[in-house]
């Protein structure tokens, strides 16, 4: 099995070039994702992003822009090395799509560089499954001993 | 705010749970009740030493707890963060979807906006 990509596509009723602005945009990126945003949304443009505080066992992520296409394509790399060039092989790959689609815009996300990242094979695959399906082995296994506790509280 | 302590949480989680040694310990110990390094060290293929390691990992996790017992400490499951734990991880499993979600609510918040 390739645990190489994500891909998810969602349709939302707003214009391409509002759904660009809110994928690509640091002000609008800290709505939905980090709770700070560093960069310029143009490509090349090298910053990161924040979750909580820094100070207090938070995390500061390196992030890149790849691609700025407004309004149909904003790409960027993050989890590379502070420090580092993002490049293949030391971060993922996310890539917004923007098709327009009725009255609206269908979004379609990418994220690659599970396999490139060149983590031990077990932890790809851990990671892999967090972020598409859940923790199979895990949750086969507890899904019946959390039953057990609901019947009890 | 809250998202990021839930980043963090899930952080923690999953470097506790990420580890399939770790995962088989949750197992045994859910199993037999309880367990100490050394019970544990039997039923796997890692030293004693390890599994006191990947012990300190779960228990700062949150999801063992410890008691005394003579050299060694006894360690059960904690159920209820281990049942916050599963509830988590099911989250964390749609992360991007949830990204997804918010991206069409704030889109489309906007696009209302400029046609009012």
């Amino acid at each position: 099995m390739e645990f190489g990509t994500i891909e998810r596509e969602v349709y939302i009723e707003a214009s391409p070039e509002t759904v660009f602005e809110v994928v690509s945009s640091p002000g609008h990126l800290r709505q939905w994702w980090p709770d700070d945003a560093r960069y310029e949304p143009v490509p090349g443009s090298t910053g990161e992003i924040v979750f909580g505080d820094p100070g207090a066992g938070g995390a500061v992520v390196a992030f890149t822009v790849v691609d700025a296409r407004p309004p149909r394509t904003f790409s960027f790399r993050w989890t590379h090395p502070a420090g580092e060039a993002a490049a293949e092989g030391n971060s993922l790959l996310v890539t917004f799509d923007l098709t327009p689609s009725g009255g609206g815009t269908l979004l379609k996300m990418t994220e690659t560089g599970f396999r490139e990242m060149g983590w031990e094979a077990a932890v790809l695959e851990q990671q892999y499954q967090e972020h598409v399906t859940g923790w199979d082995f895990y949750l086969a296994r507890l899904a019946p001993y959390v039953a057990t506790l609901r019947v009890r509280s | 705010m809250s998202t990021a302590v839930a980043e963090k949480v899930d952080d923690d989680l999953w470097s506790a749970i990420g580890d399939p040694t770790r995962r088989r310990m949750l197992d045994l110990l859910l199993v037999e009740g309880e367990g100490t390094a050394t019970t544990l060290s039997r039923h796997l293929p890692v030293t004693r030493q390890a599994v006191t390691k990947h012990l300190g990992v779960l228990d700062r996790a949150g999801l063992v707890r410890a008691t005394p017992a003579g050299r060694e400490k006894r360690y059960r499951v904690d159920e209820a963060q281990l049942a916050r734990a599963v509830a988590q991880l099911a989250s964390v499993g749609s992360a991007w979807d949830a990204r997804l979600q918010r991206i069409k609510r704030i889109a489309e918040a906007i696009q209302r906006t400029g046609q009012d």
